[in-house]
């Protein structure tokens, strides 16, 4: 469905594509389609509408600069007007400073506060936790077993039921430390003791930062909410969460158009690593669902070397074993394969279920058979009969039917590439690549 | 509860039954003054009322009470633009907005349709099929249970955060005044705390649980909670489950062995009415790969437009079965379609 919506935002794209003069209908239809994007999404209704006004206009007033096509003048305008609404700097410094968590009930603030102290703490500053969730049973505990995997010390009393009270102990007992994170209970914006209570929280910690947790998938209620909250403690950072379902976060772009703060960090998984520092494009590429390659770039960059993978060679349709064992190594470094993949200009191609289904161990399991071939197996898997499966298998410590579902694995990754080289065409790699890399 | 929605539905009926009548009106006046069918006068019935002096708005409406009227496509452009926007700044989904506006298009396009005596009535009662073609019928737990055979096995699956636990301490809290016995499998062995979490509603609530450590196996968990309420003649058996992501396969396949191993009689699928988009993909995805008999919604308290509990319910067609709506163990209340959509529609 979602996939849908963004090949049909290619299409009007598409159609604006040969055009020499912007064309007024066509831009309408771009309108459309972006407002119809932005929506599902869940970006606030409001927002989208004043959004599409100011595309529009820009796009016919503004004469497209002669090096760019028209449509690339048009993408240009969507991508910088977005880019201003998001891009908000927000420096996370690395000095002595309490922040305050904030946020509904669920939207995930426990795991947060966690990833942040990691996060802190492996820049190396001292980090402690105070746990002001007097409410929801099990949330110390939650808390503290969270905080001693990464031994960091975390503050908090079950049977207290003052916030206030747990919280000014907690300061006076990490006076020592230099990173301070005020986890709370969740709440929302018409409980009006517990905004009372937050206030409150907020004047006695003298907070540096406010961040407010927004789940991504919160719908149009977002900017109510942080409406709501920002008036309370003045919000000044925003933190999406749950960013490794399908939900696009339009919510949290809400809330950020809302309190004129900017994105601080992104929750992405459960482990407590999975936390990323915000990247404008890669968001405004997902919520468009148009494939996120300057995160892509980057991140592959520092991965892998620029002569690892041959994507020419890939792409011309020669995809050996040594290909996909250089692939593995770099996914590997890169993250799961799934997260990559969405993060292509694929959009509407569909992948076969299968190719995801591989986890990491698998991969390592690869990699060890892979080992256990010589050079022209690798460079020629139909070589492969019986007799050298056997072989593969010994060296390997592995069985004849694993060694078999490894190759039955490579054909369906060589079939997925073939098929990225049809779906290419006018879209393929390298030109898409060019043309975001002119849209900065 | 639902007052944005409601608000907005209030506005959309009226601005529909104003288009309707000022098609009436203008239709009329076409008839009255016997003008020859110039086309600039066909091609603009949407503009609003002409200021109506008391005379004509009388003849009006003696005109259309008498009269059949065909509603054309055109004339209810304006007013279902409205509507769209409106459903969907209520965190209605984009494609159950699209079926939530072919319906009332169906139903009031291009239908010679006798006015009765007024507008508002046609208007409203197309907007309450609508609405409850899209939400389907309520569900019955008490009932349910009272004709099953004991125990009754209810699992409750869910994304990260939506308030399963909280619920399943709840629905122990619901069925226990409603005289069942009930026990409590504390299923999320992943989240930090989460056994900690369900033990204090267990003892808080006074109904049993059955738990093992952190990280063990959900499924034997589950097995034993059921074990224990086939030998102790427990009525309920409540499943609770950890948060997660429907684009996990490991996850989702863990899920799968436990519907498997517990062979639930329910499995209840429960998500935020607050949650946008996303919220059909899920249940979708949830429908789809572990299957759901019921929908629970919860945080319907937070100014809730109510749109997810649209959307969730067309998309995998399955009854809402109650609305979670604040902190306490008897905020909770039963789910009925007609109560929701007369809430929703009914007089000011």
């Amino acid at each position: 469905m979602l996939d849908s919506l963004s090949s049909s935002l290619k299409d009007a794209l598409k159609k604006l594509a040969g055009k020499t003069v912007v064309d007024r209908a066509a831009v309408d239809e771009l309108v459309k389609d972006l407002q119809r994007a932005l929506i599902s999404a869940d970006v606030n209704v409001k927002l989208v509408m004043e959004l599409s006004k100011a595309i529009r206009t820009r796009s016919l007033d503004e004469p497209p600069p002669k090096v760019m096509s028209v449509r690339e003048h048009v993408l240009r305008i969507v991508y910088q007007e977005l880019v201003r609404l998001i891009w908000v700097s927000t420096d996370v410094k690395l000095e002595p400073q309490t922040i305050l968590m904030a946020g509904l009930q669920g939207s995930g603030k426990t795991t947060t506060t966690a990833k942040i102290a990691r996060y802190f703490q492996k820049k190396g500053l001292r980090v402690g936790v105070v746990c002001a969730d007097t409410f929801r049973p099990g949330a110390y505990d939650q808390l503290a077993t969270l905080c001693a995997k990464i031994n960091v010390p975390c503050f908090g009393n079950p049977h207290e039921k003052d916030a206030l009270a747990i919280t000014r102990q907690g300061l006076a007992a990490f006076k020592e430390l230099e990173v301070l994170i005020v986890d709370t209970q969740g709440r929302h914006a018409l409980e009006v003791n517990l905004i009372k209570e937050i206030i409150e929280l907020n004047v006695l910690t003298k907070a540096t930062h406010r961040w407010l947790v927004i789940d991504a998938a919160l719908g149009q209620q977002a900017s109510e909410q942080a409406r709501r909250f920002h008036e309370a403690i003045d919000i000044d950072g925003v933190i999406i969460t749950k960013m490794d379902g399908t939900a696009k976060g339009g919510g949290a772009l809400s809330a950020v158009a809302e309190t004129k703060s900017g994105i601080v960090f992104i929750g992405q998984g459960e482990t407590i690593e999975d936390l990323e520092r915000f990247d404008p494009d890669g968001f405004i590429s997902r919520l468009l669902g148009m494939g996120d390659l300057r995160a892509l770039a980057e991140k592959a960059e520092e991965a892998m070397r620029v002569d690892d993978v041959d994507v020419n060679a890939m792409m011309k349709g020669k995809f050996t074993l040594r290909d996909m064992y250089k692939q593995l190594e770099a996914l590997n470094k890169m993250g799961p394969l799934k997260q990559i993949m969405n993060m292509l200009p694929l959009g509407n191609m569909e992948l076969p279920e299968g190719v995801y289904d591989v986890t990491s161990t698998k991969m390592v399991r690869y990699r060890i058979i892979m080992d256990s071939m010589t050079s022209t197996e690798l460079d020629d898997p139909a070589l492969i009969n019986s007799s050298r499966m056997q072989r593969i298998a010994h060296g390997a410590g592995a069985t004849p039917d694993e060694v078999r579902e490894l190759l039955k694995y490579y054909k369906l990754m060589q079939r997925t590439i073939k098929g990225l080289r049809g779906a290419g065409g006018k879209f393929n790699m390298q030109r898409l690549m060019k043309r975001f890399s002119g849209m900065q | 509860m639902f007052g944005g929605l409601r608000e907005r539905l209030q506005a959309a009926r009226a601005r529909l039954a104003g288009s309707i009548q000022t098609a009436a009106a203008s239709d009329l006046e076409k008839n009255s003054s016997h003008p020859p069918s110039h086309p600039a006068s066909l091609e603009q019935p949407v503009q609003p009322a002409s200021p109506t002096t008391p005379t004509l708005a009388t003849k009006v409406k003696t005109f259309i009470i008498d009269r059949e009227l065909i509603i054309s496509e055109k004339e209810l452009a304006g007013a279902l633009d409205e509507l769209e926007i409106m459903l969907l700044e209520s965190d209605v989904a984009l494609p159950v907005t699209d079926a939530v506006i072919a319906h009332v298009k169906k139903d009031l396009i291009g239908k010679h349709r006798r006015i009765g005596q007024s507008v508002d009535s046609l208007v409203v009662g197309t907007l309450k099929a609508a609405l409850l073609n899209v939400l389907g019928k309520g569900f019955d737990l008490t009932e349910y249970i009272t004709n099953h055979k004991h125990p009754v096995k209810i699992l409750f699956t869910g994304v990260n955060g939506t308030g399963k636990t909280t619920t399943v301490a709840k629905i122990g809290f619901f069925l226990k005044q409603k005289g069942f016995t009930v026990v409590i499998g504390a299923g999320d062995t992943y989240r930090a705390g989460a056994i900690e979490q369900i033990e204090v509603h267990a003892e808080r609530i006074g109904i049993k649980i059955i738990q093992h450590q952190q990280g063990a196996d959900p499924s034997a968990v589950l097995f034993d909670a059921v074990q224990y309420a086939v030998s102790h003649k427990i009525d309920v058996v409540l499943a609770d489950t950890a948060g997660r992501f429907h684009t996990k396969s490991n996850l989702m396949s863990q899920l799968d062995k436990i519907r498997r191993v517990m062979k639930p009689d329910l499995v209840i699928y429960v998500d935020e009415a607050v949650a946008g988009n996303d919220a059909v993909v899920r249940a979708y995805e949830f429908d789809r790969t572990i299957g759901a008999d019921a929908v629970v919604l919860t945080k319907a308290d937070m100014d809730s437009r109510g749109g997810a509990a649209i959307s969730i319910a067309h998309t995998i067609g399955k009854p809402l079965m109650f609305l979670g709506t604040g902190q306490a163990y008897d905020d909770i209340i039963p789910f009925s379609p007609e109560g929701m959509v007369e809430e929703l529609l009914g007089d000011v």
